[in-house]
Protein backbone atom coordinates (compact mmCIF):
# COMPACT_ATOMS: atom_id res chain seq x y z
CA UNK A 1 0.00 0.00 0.00
CA UNK A 2 1.34 3.14 -1.02
CA UNK A 3 0.59 6.53 0.77
CA UNK A 4 0.18 9.70 -1.47
CA UNK A 5 2.14 12.43 -0.07
CA UNK A 6 -0.66 14.94 -0.26
CA UNK A 7 -2.23 12.91 2.51
CA UNK A 8 -0.22 13.92 5.04
CA UNK A 9 -1.61 17.14 6.60
CA UNK A 10 1.05 19.42 8.25
CA UNK A 11 1.77 19.73 11.72
CA UNK A 12 0.88 23.26 12.13
CA UNK A 13 1.39 23.54 16.23
CA UNK A 14 5.08 23.55 16.69
CA UNK A 15 5.55 26.20 13.86
CA UNK A 16 2.68 28.55 15.65
CA UNK A 17 4.86 27.79 19.01
CA UNK A 18 7.93 29.02 17.21
CA UNK A 19 5.98 31.87 15.20
CA UNK A 20 5.09 33.06 18.68
CA UNK A 21 8.49 32.99 20.07
CA UNK A 22 9.69 35.10 17.19
CA UNK A 23 7.38 37.87 17.76
CA UNK A 24 7.75 37.59 21.52
CA UNK A 25 12.11 37.86 20.89
CA UNK A 26 11.47 40.82 18.34
CA UNK A 27 8.52 42.88 20.66
CA UNK A 28 11.09 42.47 23.73
CA UNK A 29 14.38 43.37 21.39
CA UNK A 30 12.43 46.73 20.08
CA UNK A 31 11.64 47.51 23.78
CA UNK A 32 15.41 47.26 25.29
CA UNK A 33 16.56 49.65 22.19
CA UNK A 34 14.09 52.34 23.66
CA UNK A 35 14.45 51.81 27.12
CA UNK A 36 18.79 53.28 26.81
CA UNK A 37 17.01 56.27 27.93
CA UNK A 38 17.12 57.15 31.56
CA UNK A 39 13.41 57.18 32.12
CA UNK A 40 14.37 59.28 35.70
CA UNK A 41 15.41 62.11 32.90
CA UNK A 42 13.34 64.96 32.57
CA UNK A 43 14.27 66.94 29.57
CA UNK A 44 13.24 70.02 28.44
CA UNK A 45 11.28 71.01 25.77
CA UNK A 46 12.26 72.70 22.34
CA UNK A 47 9.54 72.87 20.44
CA UNK A 48 11.57 74.42 17.34
CA UNK A 49 14.16 71.95 17.37
CA UNK A 50 15.32 70.08 14.54
CA UNK A 51 14.17 66.38 15.19
CA UNK A 52 16.30 63.54 15.12
CA UNK A 53 15.33 61.20 12.56
CA UNK A 54 18.77 59.18 12.21
CA UNK A 55 20.98 57.65 14.49
CA UNK A 56 24.15 57.38 14.27
CA UNK A 57 25.71 54.51 16.05
CA UNK A 58 29.22 56.76 16.71
CA UNK A 59 27.07 59.01 18.74
CA UNK A 60 27.65 59.12 22.92
CA UNK A 61 24.92 60.01 24.82
CA UNK A 62 25.89 61.10 27.96
CA UNK A 63 23.28 61.38 30.44
CA UNK A 64 23.96 64.51 33.72
CA UNK A 65 20.88 64.06 36.07
CA UNK A 66 19.70 66.48 38.60
CA UNK A 67 22.46 66.13 41.26
CA UNK A 68 24.58 66.27 38.85
CA UNK A 69 25.63 62.66 38.23
CA UNK A 70 26.70 61.75 34.97
CA UNK A 71 26.39 58.54 33.20
CA UNK A 72 26.84 56.92 29.91
CA UNK A 73 24.41 53.80 29.50
CA UNK A 74 23.69 53.80 33.21
CA UNK A 75 27.13 53.61 34.12
CA UNK A 76 28.44 56.11 36.55
CA UNK A 77 30.96 58.21 36.24
CA UNK A 78 33.33 60.97 37.29
CA UNK A 79 34.32 63.70 35.30
CA UNK A 80 37.90 61.99 34.49
CA UNK A 81 36.36 58.85 33.55
CA UNK A 82 34.49 60.64 31.18
CA UNK A 83 37.73 62.38 29.78
CA UNK A 84 39.06 58.98 29.13
CA UNK A 85 36.09 57.82 27.12
CA UNK A 86 35.59 60.95 25.09
CA UNK A 87 39.31 60.89 24.24
CA UNK A 88 39.49 57.12 23.74
CA UNK A 89 36.63 57.78 21.14
CA UNK A 90 38.43 60.67 19.50
CA UNK A 91 41.33 58.71 19.32
CA UNK A 92 40.23 55.66 17.41
CA UNK A 93 37.66 57.92 15.14
CA UNK A 94 38.47 61.36 14.74
CA UNK A 95 37.58 64.53 16.41
CA UNK A 96 34.91 65.37 13.77
CA UNK A 97 33.08 61.93 14.17
CA UNK A 98 32.19 61.38 17.45
CA UNK A 99 29.12 63.25 18.47
CA UNK A 100 28.36 63.90 21.27
CA UNK A 101 24.57 64.25 22.88
CA UNK A 102 24.43 65.75 26.33
CA UNK A 103 21.45 64.36 28.08
CA UNK A 104 20.76 67.17 30.89
CA UNK A 105 17.43 67.20 33.56
CA UNK A 106 15.71 69.88 33.00
CA UNK A 107 16.20 70.89 36.51
CA UNK A 108 20.31 70.30 36.41
CA UNK A 109 21.85 73.00 36.96
CA UNK A 110 24.50 74.87 34.07
CA UNK A 111 27.48 74.19 36.70
CA UNK A 112 26.91 70.05 36.24
CA UNK A 113 26.67 70.45 32.37
CA UNK A 114 29.28 72.92 31.81
CA UNK A 115 31.51 69.77 33.83
CA UNK A 116 30.72 67.39 30.65
CA UNK A 117 31.21 70.05 28.16
CA UNK A 118 34.61 71.06 29.23
CA UNK A 119 35.21 66.81 29.77
CA UNK A 120 34.71 67.31 26.14
CA UNK A 121 36.56 70.12 25.54
CA UNK A 122 39.57 68.59 26.76
CA UNK A 123 39.16 65.98 24.46
CA UNK A 124 38.96 67.79 21.65
CA UNK A 125 35.12 67.93 20.94
CA UNK A 126 34.32 71.25 20.39
CA UNK A 127 30.89 70.64 18.87
CA UNK A 128 28.00 69.20 21.47
CA UNK A 129 24.86 68.58 21.02
CA UNK A 130 21.94 68.72 23.78
CA UNK A 131 18.72 66.57 23.93
CA UNK A 132 15.32 68.08 24.05
CA UNK A 133 12.16 66.61 23.58
CA UNK A 134 10.61 68.50 20.54
CA UNK A 135 7.43 66.60 20.89
CA UNK A 136 5.98 65.44 23.51
CA UNK A 137 4.23 61.19 22.41
CA UNK B 1 -15.88 -11.56 14.59
CA UNK B 2 -16.46 -8.59 13.58
CA UNK B 3 -12.93 -6.48 12.65
CA UNK B 4 -13.27 -2.41 12.76
CA UNK B 5 -9.71 -1.24 11.84
CA UNK B 6 -9.47 2.51 12.46
CA UNK B 7 -6.58 3.71 9.12
CA UNK B 8 -3.39 5.35 10.77
CA UNK B 9 -3.27 7.73 8.61
CA UNK B 10 -6.02 9.91 9.53
CA UNK B 11 -5.24 12.62 11.73
CA UNK B 12 -7.92 15.32 13.06
CA UNK B 13 -9.14 16.80 10.31
CA UNK B 14 -8.43 20.32 11.75
CA UNK B 15 -6.54 22.38 13.63
CA UNK B 16 -8.69 23.53 16.93
CA UNK B 17 -8.49 27.52 16.17
CA UNK B 18 -10.24 28.79 19.11
CA UNK B 19 -7.85 28.54 21.79
CA UNK B 20 -5.43 29.85 19.26
CA UNK B 21 -7.24 33.18 18.95
CA UNK B 22 -7.44 33.32 22.57
CA UNK B 23 -3.90 33.46 23.06
CA UNK B 24 -3.54 35.86 20.18
CA UNK B 25 -5.90 37.99 21.67
CA UNK B 26 -4.43 37.81 25.26
CA UNK B 27 -1.14 39.16 23.12
CA UNK B 28 -2.45 41.27 21.85
CA UNK B 29 -3.90 43.36 24.52
CA UNK B 30 -0.85 42.56 26.75
CA UNK B 31 1.10 45.04 24.01
CA UNK B 32 -1.31 47.50 23.43
CA UNK B 33 -1.33 47.88 27.11
CA UNK B 34 1.83 47.96 28.06
CA UNK B 35 3.11 49.83 25.03
CA UNK B 36 4.29 53.67 25.76
CA UNK B 37 4.55 55.66 22.79
CA UNK B 38 8.06 57.61 22.78
CA UNK B 39 9.16 60.99 22.53
CA UNK B 40 10.11 62.72 19.20
CA UNK B 41 13.74 64.04 20.49
CA UNK B 42 15.71 67.13 19.32
CA UNK B 43 18.77 67.82 19.24
CA UNK B 44 20.13 71.49 19.42
CA UNK B 45 23.68 71.83 18.40
CA UNK B 46 25.71 74.33 19.68
CA UNK B 47 30.29 74.94 19.40
CA UNK B 48 32.13 74.79 22.15
CA UNK B 49 34.93 77.68 21.66
CA UNK B 50 38.12 76.61 23.44
CA UNK B 51 39.70 79.29 25.78
CA UNK B 52 42.26 79.64 23.34
CA UNK B 53 39.92 81.03 21.03
CA UNK B 54 39.05 84.42 23.17
CA UNK B 55 41.33 86.77 21.16
CA UNK B 56 39.88 85.44 17.68
CA UNK B 57 36.30 86.08 19.38
CA UNK B 58 37.24 89.39 20.06
CA UNK B 59 37.23 89.99 16.56
CA UNK B 60 34.26 88.92 15.29
CA UNK B 61 31.74 92.10 14.40
CA UNK B 62 28.63 93.10 16.03
CA UNK B 63 28.57 89.70 18.38
CA UNK B 64 25.56 88.70 20.39
CA UNK B 65 26.11 88.36 23.88
CA UNK B 66 22.85 86.56 25.58
CA UNK B 67 23.90 85.96 29.24
CA UNK B 68 21.53 83.62 30.86
CA UNK B 69 21.21 83.92 35.11
CA UNK B 70 19.06 82.22 37.23
CA UNK B 71 16.82 85.18 37.34
CA UNK B 72 16.39 85.71 33.74
CA UNK B 73 18.56 86.55 30.60
CA UNK B 74 20.47 89.66 29.30
CA UNK B 75 20.76 90.39 25.60
CA UNK B 76 23.99 92.22 25.22
CA UNK B 77 23.91 93.52 28.61
CA UNK B 78 20.67 95.21 28.89
CA UNK B 79 18.26 92.67 31.01
CA UNK B 80 14.94 91.36 29.05
CA UNK B 81 12.18 89.18 29.37
CA UNK B 82 11.46 86.22 27.56
CA UNK B 83 9.67 88.03 24.90
CA UNK B 84 11.93 90.91 24.19
CA UNK B 85 14.58 88.42 23.93
CA UNK B 86 12.43 86.36 21.47
CA UNK B 87 11.57 89.75 19.64
CA UNK B 88 15.79 91.12 19.70
CA UNK B 89 16.47 87.55 18.11
CA UNK B 90 13.90 87.30 15.63
CA UNK B 91 14.75 90.65 14.35
CA UNK B 92 18.71 89.71 14.81
CA UNK B 93 17.70 86.74 12.37
CA UNK B 94 15.79 88.97 9.85
CA UNK B 95 18.81 91.10 9.16
CA UNK B 96 21.75 88.39 8.83
CA UNK B 97 21.15 84.62 9.66
CA UNK B 98 24.63 84.00 9.78
CA UNK B 99 25.04 85.97 13.32
CA UNK B 100 27.22 84.89 15.60
CA UNK B 101 25.97 84.55 18.98
CA UNK B 102 27.69 83.68 22.45
CA UNK B 103 25.60 82.17 24.97
CA UNK B 104 26.75 82.82 27.90
CA UNK B 105 25.25 80.49 30.85
CA UNK B 106 25.94 81.44 34.67
CA UNK B 107 26.46 78.25 36.95
CA UNK B 108 23.54 78.97 39.09
CA UNK B 109 21.31 78.50 35.39
CA UNK B 110 19.14 75.89 35.19
CA UNK B 111 19.56 73.77 32.53
CA UNK B 112 16.19 73.90 31.07
CA UNK B 113 16.74 78.31 30.51
CA UNK B 114 19.57 76.87 27.75
CA UNK B 115 18.06 74.56 26.58
CA UNK B 116 14.90 77.48 26.05
CA UNK B 117 17.23 80.09 24.60
CA UNK B 118 18.65 77.46 21.86
CA UNK B 119 15.10 76.68 21.34
CA UNK B 120 14.39 79.73 19.95
CA UNK B 121 17.40 80.63 18.28
CA UNK B 122 16.46 77.30 16.31
CA UNK B 123 13.12 79.02 15.84
CA UNK B 124 14.75 81.44 13.82
CA UNK B 125 17.84 79.43 12.07
CA UNK B 126 20.20 81.11 13.83
CA UNK B 127 23.02 78.37 13.67
CA UNK B 128 26.07 80.04 15.04
CA UNK B 129 25.98 79.82 18.35
CA UNK B 130 28.92 79.45 20.83
CA UNK B 131 28.10 78.64 24.71
CA UNK B 132 30.41 79.50 27.50
CA UNK B 133 30.28 79.28 30.96
CA UNK B 134 30.53 81.76 33.37
CA UNK B 135 30.45 82.22 37.18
Amino acid sequence: MKRKLEDAPMNMTPMIDVVFQLIIFFITAIDMQRRDLDLQLKLAMAPHGKPVTTRNPLTIYVDVDQQGRISIGGVRMTTDYLYVVLRKAVNEFGQRNVPVVIRGDMKTSHEDIRKVMDACSRAGLFTVLFAAIQEKA
Amino acid sequence: MARKRKKPTELPAELPLTPMIDVVFQLLIYFIVTIKPIDIFAHLEVSRPSPEDRKERAEIPNLIRVNIFKEGYTFNDRPVTTTELERLLSRAASLDKTQHLLIMASSASEHSQLIAVLDLCAKYELTKLSVISTN
